[in-house]
């Protein structure tokens, strides 16, 4: 490589800088994190310079902890959309996750208990959506358009349409309490977020479920022949993105202080946006936990700065939609021209 | 003994094609069973229903004793799978993909959760890398970058990694150069030692009878024969494999030996017509379905007519064989004895008082003319008829001639002989004989060269490789076999037929440090061969 780039001396140095440049801008291409690092410092900047309120750090944390759980869920999600998958049903589950929770705190259930059961409400939701893909080969889109409406209807349904309200304090601290960290005083959903964002890391990063996972959509034949479970992997994925949505559903739930079936509504568009944004590809085998973070920072500083900046909420929608667009049309490109 | 795995009835189809047909098989520990047939004849479909990647339509499989439920995991019960196509994940690299689903790690306990040990995976890949004579500049490589030969080694390798019972091997030789196909047959019978079964299947009807034990017959989905491989030749599996019955109906054809190879040529294109055609046959349509028939006739004519001739030029070999060794014995007898008899009347007669100086002189030049004539009767007795063969074996005939033909050409010969060559059926060893001395008269004749190397070796127990090396000046560029009868030499194209009829292989090829190499592998019953501590 050294020798071609030395060799050809008529087109001189200026064509190595152009080469350069061209390298610059293929490595930072292909590295979607980056680019979203600099588009989220790009607006962050921008937001800053037009309003006075962006950079006060009340509003930082009220930003931070609102995308906090968007991005818990987006931990899950990218995980599917890793092995190739989709999962529509995640906003339903984290409504009805923190719904179920609410329902059992105020029929009396000890307060840990009633999250075991939130919990393994997402859980079984996954698993349902796993097991239908995984085992019976549906395909993923149909099926969680299913259970997300099956989710959502259930939510309705347990309360005949009313929120569920007076949920006990130890509860609420979970979303509402700040913990002192330096000088500053962090919402304890963004620690909760950074924790399971190291965990899912580490599970992505290091262990053989990881591997597997960004192997699946590529190779699945070749995990097949050397004796892998892919139904089991498939199952568990799905199980697990249940499991982390309705984590995000829980601490929702903690913040808002009551549990409403219309919760949380369109947030699968958002979780969906925030893991493809942040470099999980549409096409499988690519997306990592820093990327999907980077992603959902930038979904939820567009809404704030919408609101800052003084626009009506329905743009909002707009905006995020077509942030949807631009990053799949970037996905879309970039795999055209690596591959 | 209990079966190790016992496959009972399997059916299955895809749609409505029917593909595996009510097979039924059984395979004991430390067994090498062998699966024949042609493309198409169901022999993959069946490895992969053994190797519980598909669902069965109908029947069971048990092994070790135990029902299995199908798809089940193979690699679980310690059963290997090597498939035709290498199965890799791209994105990762060769150590990975050799150990990809049984993953060094700690902990090893929880499997999803394993963190696996790159190092040690990568040492052991290496390990089992260098037996399979795999080389990498890094095992980090990618194996996108690999060629298919690459990857399908890396896909045995990977059946390495863990202990097993039962390897089932779909005839991955297709992707193999020469060498590495070798390796897997070698591979194949160190299993076998180890007491693990083994299914292989394959197209190549000499790694067949090299290895297994017994060989099992597929046709269009069904188990037609089974043969074992001990008390079976070629023929007859051919005879199955294409499905004719009339071998006793062979007409005595001779004809001419170019006409023969065209004729060997025409049938390979038939029977290839004849598999692309039989894929169209899904279609039903009845036309093709006559003509399919018309050319299984006349494949069936030509293999007759192949047979006949293959006969005749055995029987002829035979003759000839006995020929020479009738013209060797009468010589020895007859026309030697005679002049020793002169020689010791012209000796009495020289002991005579009677007879002038002079006369003895010229005597006792004469008696020194009939020793030389002597010498040179006895040296053509032995090309005619090697001495030894009869009594003390191919080994001991191939080291006298060396040793006879190194002194008389002055050309220094290195002879590698297996130890435990054993004695083989008449035919065989003399033809082995026979090819050797072509072979030599070659490289005396043509070669120019300095030193020459004869090495005979058992590549497996049913097989032999003779090869003959020099250092002289090789083949001439544009060498062609074909075209050696219409130039006059026959040295070459005698070695071939003698290979061709003894079902063996012929290659020829200039080494890289100059020179010839002749390679011939010829099958043979199997010998009790005592395996040499340096076949690892």
């Amino acid at each position: 490589m050294d020798e071609r780039t030395g060799t050809p001396s008529q087109i001189g140095e200026s064509s190595d800088a152009f080469r350069l440049l061209k390298w610059t801008w293929r490595a930072l291409f292909s590295r979607q994190e980056l680019v979203v690092f600099i588009l989220l410092v790009f607006v962050a900047t921008f937001l800053g310079l037009w309003t006075d309120t962006f950079f006060s750090s009340n509003n930082l944390f009220s930003v931070l902890r609102a995308f906090s759980w968007i991005a818990i869920a987006a931990f899950g999600e990218s995980m599917v959309i890793i092995i190739g998958g989709i999962d529509l049903s995640t906003g339903a589950v984290m409504a009805l996750s923190g719904l179920i929770s609410a329902i059992f705190m105020r029929a009396g259930l000890s307060v840990p208990l009633a999250i075991v059961a939130g919990l393994l409400t997402g859980g079984a939701v996954g698993w349902v959506n796993g097991t239908m893909v995984g085992r019976i080969r549906l395909p993923p889109f149909i099926v969680t358009l299913g259970t997300m409406s099956i989710a959502r209807g259930i939510a309705f349904g347990l309360t005949g349409g009313w929120p569920v309200r007076d949920l006990p304090q130890s509860f609420r601290l979970l979303g509402q309490h700040q913990l002192p960290v330096g000088p500053w005083l962090v919402p304890l959903p963004v620690l909760f977020m950074l924790a399971l964002a190291v965990l899912v890391g580490l599970l992505l990063g290091r262990t053989l479920l990881g591997r597997y996972i960004y192997t699946l959509n590529s190779s699945e034949r070749a995990l097949l022949v050397s004796g892998v479970n892919v139904v089991q992997l498939k199952v568990l994925v799905y199980t697990l993105c249940g499991l982390l949505t309705a984590v995000g559903g829980l601490l929702m739930t903690a913040r808002l202080g009551v549990a409403a079936p219309t919760a949380a509504a369109g947030y699968e568009l958002d979780i969906i946006a925030a893991a493809i944004i942040g470099g999980s590809s549409l096409f499988g085998g690519e997306g990592s936990i820093p990327g999907v973070l980077l992603g959902a920072a930038i979904m939820q500083m567009l809404r704030n700065g919408l609101v800052l900046l003084g626009f009506p909420v329905y743009w909002q929608s707009v905006t995020i939609g077509a942030t949807i667009l631009i990053a799949i049309l970037l996905d879309y490109w970039r795999r055209r021209h690596t591959l | 003994m209990e079966p190790l795995l016992r496959a009972v009835n399997l059916s299955k189809s895809f749609g409505t094609l029917p593909v595996v047909k009510h097979i039924s098989l059984e395979v004991y520990p430390g067994e090498v069973v062998g699966l024949a047939g042609r493309s198409g004849s169901g022999k993959s479909a069946l490895c992969m229903l053994l190797a519980g990647l598909y669902n069965l339509d109908q029947g069971d499989i048990y092994f070790a004793g135990r029902k299995l439920r199908s798809p089940f995991r193979a690699r679980a019960l310690g059963v290997e799978v090597i498939h035709q196509k290498p199965d890799l994940a791209d994105h990762l690299d060769i150590s990975s993909n050799v150990f990809l689903g049984s993953e060094i790690g700690w902990p090893s306990m929880v499997k999803w959760l394993k963190v696996p040990n790159q190092r040690r995976m990568d040492k052991e890949a290496a390990r089992i890398l260098i037996q399979l004579d795999m080389r990498f500049s890094s095992l980090q490589e990618k194996v996108a970058n690999l060629s298919s030969e690459q990857r399908q080694m890396i896909v045995i390798a990977r059946a390495m990694t863990r202990p097993h019972k039962l390897i089932i091997i779909d005839d991955p030789t297709l992707l193999l150069s020469y060498p590495y196909q070798q390796k897997l047959l070698s591979l194949i019978q160190t299993w076998q030692q180890q007491g693990t079964a083994v299914i292989f299947s394959s197209n190549n009807l000499d790694h067949l009878l090299a290895v297994t034990d017994r060989i099992v017959v597929l046709r269009q989905g069904r188990r037609v024969a089974q043969f074992h491989t001990d008390a079976t030749d070629r023929e007859e599996i051919v005879a199955a494999i294409v499905g004719t019955s009339d071998r006793q109906q062979l007409t005595p054809i001779i004809w001419a030996l170019d006409s023969y190879y065209r004729a060997r040529e025409q049938a390979e294109k038939l029977r290839h017509s004849q598999a692309l055609l039989e894929r169209d046959l899904a279609a039903q349509d009845t036309l093709k379905r006559q003509l399919i028939d018309q050319l299984a006739e006349q494949i069936n004519a030509l293999d007759s007519a192949n047979a006949a001739l293959q006969a005749a030029q055995r029987r002829l070999l035979t003759e000839l064989e006995k020929e020479r060794k009738h013209l060797a014995r009468e010589i020895h007898d007859q026309v030697i004895q005679d002049l020793l008899g002169v020689n010791y009347q012209l000796e009495e007669i020289g002991t005579d008082e009677a007879v002038t100086s002079a006369v003895k002189d010229e005597l006792v030049d004469i008696r020194e003319g009939i020793r030389i004539l002597v010498g040179d009767l006895r040296r053509i007795c032995g090309d005619l008829r090697p001495p030894t063969i009869d009594s003390l074996g191919l080994g001991a005939a191939i080291q006298s001639y060396t040793r006879d033909w190194a002194e008389r050409t002055g050309i220094s010969l290195t002879l590698d002989l297996d130890s435990g060559l054993g004695r083989l059926p008449e035919a065989i060893e003399l033809s082995i004989f026979r090819i050797m001395q072509e072979g030599l008269r070659n490289v005396r004749k043509h070669a120019h060269a300095g030193a020459a190397q004869v090495c005979l070796r058992h590549t497996s127990p049913r097989a032999l490789m003779v090869s003959i090396a020099d250092d002289g000046q090789g083949l001439a560029p544009g060498f062609d076999l074909s075209k050696l009868s219409i130039e006059g030499h026959y040295g070459l194209l005698g070695i071939s037929e003698r290979v061709a009829l003894l079902g063996g292989r012929l290659s020829l090829q200039n080494q890289a440090s100059g020179g010839l190499l002749l390679q011939v592998e010829i099958p043979h019953p199997r010998v009790e061969v005592t395996r040499q501590s340096d076949e690892m």
